[in-house]
């Protein structure tokens, strides 16, 4: 039996995205559009040589798949979409690599469009007021609790104390502190300062994230992402392909899916030993994304990961082995992860200070990165950018 | 108990039901192997551990520690508003098993990582009754 080789066959060829902002009043549908049309125009591709789409997230936060297909006039040969959740931008990436590499779709976009706290039709309103608030969110009241410890009996129907819960242990268990948790914040702030695009572009310090409230103990109203409307998309064509097109190609090297168990949490790597997960010594060894790249960590110029919160920086540094358990935040100190410093990261501000897209803004900045398109945030000779995550996903780009 | 209870109620299913039936009995149970001996919580159809479906439900000892803790300052969840700040902690049972509950009889200053706690049978509404947990009187 061999295996499909996949390492270079796809490519990006194009990244789109909308504007980002609270409360746009603007439809999904409406936002997807401009990242659609966005990227198609990066590529010097036209809406309709678009045959495939694979979404992230749809109903009830965004546009769903297959009603892109309808109403934006898309003439698909696939199309296919993640839940109601995050996560799953590398997923999505990855099928359309597979996708493109099997011949079964030629120019596959792969996006997100949320309007999350803008226009939602088909929510029923009226039957929300009634209930004078909302009751637990559909991720919490899932059969077998939320995928990110939720538990609303116990009052948590959101993302956030589980996250906290994982970053409590953390600081108990290594004598971290809050305090060095600041410096992610303010390296990403200090990104999104020069990104015209962000919603968040005001420079903190370690005291303002210092003086901000708490939400979920010991986590900061700093520690939290940009929850935003928006929408971005990334075309993935053949390789041979993206070489024809307007903008270089940015190949993808290395892919490595999304793991699930009860030895994986999302917001943790095994062995963390919160929610289920069995607690025992963690080494990060070579993960499979390195060697279908065929390079090791010493190769990325540049680390992009899911900043939902703060904390999950210095896991995914420490699940990738970039540096041992407990030694993240010494890791993340002094501009380290700065666009200029020794590993830059998230350089468009992320999700803590671009806009919560569930990671796909940051998928178009990597590709910016790798084209030199970043002016002064600029990584200098980036060559290889690795998006990895927390929970265990990953992608290696390359031009 | 609260005249009207107006926090979220467990989404019961044929398999967890033996779990808030005997919660409500003040009995704490979870499902185990009889063929491993594994304990597991949530409840499923089959050991998680071994697939074996030789499982059956076992008396736990209600004793476990605090494997993490946070304070909730902002929820959006009906119900809890009027409680912020309030302590959600992850309990490691002695038997293994996680589980997401409250601390009751204590101040959030001395909560701790590791700290010894037991089960304590909240009835909060007719026919619910939680498993909340307090800290372990010392020399027990």
């Amino acid at each position: 039996m061999t295996t499909l080789e996949l390492k270079d066959r796809a490519a990006v060829c194009g990244v789109g995205h909308s504007v980002y902002g609270r409360k746009l009043n603007r439809s999904a549908i409406d936002l997807a559009a401009d990242a659609i049309g966005g990227a198609a125009e990066d590529a010097g591709l036209a809406p309709a040589d678009i045959d495939g789409l694979i979404v992230s997230m749809g109903t009830p936060y965004g546009a769903d798949a297959d009603t892109l297909a309808q109403v934006l006039g898309l003439e698909l040969k696939m199309y296919s979409q993640t839940w109601a959740h995050g996560r799953f931008a590398a997923t999505c990436i990855q099928q359309a690599a597979m996708v493109v590499a099997a011949g079964m779709a030629n120019v596959v976009a792969c996006m997100a469009s949320l309007s999350a706290t803008g226009v939602r039709p088909g929510l029923s309103t009226q039957r929300r007021r009634r209930s004078g608030g909302r009751g637990p969110d559909r991720e919490a009241a899932r059969e077998g609790g939320g995928g990110h410890g939720q538990d609303p009996v116990y009052g948590i129907d959101a993302p956030d104390p589980g996250a906290a819960m994982a970053t409590q242990a953390y600081f108990e268990r290594y004598g971290a502190t809050s305090r060095d948790l600041a410096s992610v914040a303010v390296s990403f702030r200090r990104h999104a300062s020069l990104n015209p695009a962000a919603v968040r572009r005001d420079p903190i310090t370690v005291e303002d994230h210092q003086a901000s409230r708490l939400m979920a103990a010991p986590l900061r109203l700093l520690d939290y992402p940009q929850l935003v409307d928006g929408a971005a998309c990334v075309l993935v064509v053949r390789a041979d392909h993206a070489r024809n097109l307007r903008k270089p190609p940015v190949l993808i090297s290395g892919m490595q899916p999304l793991p699930a168990g009860r030895d994986e949490f999302i917001w943790t790597y095994p062995g963390f030993g919160v929610a289920q997960q069995a607690r025992r010594p963690y080494e990060a060894g070579t993960q499979p994304v390195y060697r279908m790249a065929d390079m090791d960590r010493s190769a990325i110029d540049a680390l992009f990961t899911y900043d939902g919160f703060s904390f999950l920086v210095w896991m995914a540094l420490e699940r990738w082995g970039f540096c041992n358990p407990g030694e993240a935040p010494g890791f993340t100190r002094d501009g380290r992860i700065e666009f200029d410093g020794a590993l830059p990261m998230n350089t468009s501000g992320g999700s803590l200070s671009e806009a919560h897209l569930m990671g796909w803004n940051q998928q178009v900045e990597i590709v910016r990165q790798l084209r030199g398109e970043c002016g002064d945030r600029q990584v200098s000779g980036a060559e290889v950018i690795q998006w990895a995550n927390a929970y265990g996903d990953s992608l290696i780009y390359r031009r | 108990m609260e005249a009207e209870y107006e926090k979220p109620l467990p989404g019961v299913t044929n398999l967890n039901r033996p779990y808030w039936e005997g919660l409500a009995r003040h009995e704490f149970r979870l499902p185990h192997c009889h063929g491993c001996g594994h304990v597991w919580y949530p409840p499923a159809p089959w050991c998680p551990r071994c697939h074996s479906r030789d499982t059956g439900w076992a008396a736990l000892s209600g004793r476990g520690r605090v494997n993490s803790w946070t304070v909730v300052h902002v929820t959006g969840l009906r119900g809890f508003r009027g409680d912020v700040p309030y302590n959600v902690a992850e309990v490691t049972l002695d038997e293994g098993p996680r589980l997401i509950t409250n601390l009751v009889d204590i101040e959030p200053g001395s909560i701790r990582v590791g700290l010894p706690v037991e089960i304590v049978y909240d009835d909060v509404a007719e026919e619910l009754t939680l498993a909340r947990f307090r800290p372990l009187a010392a020399g027990q």
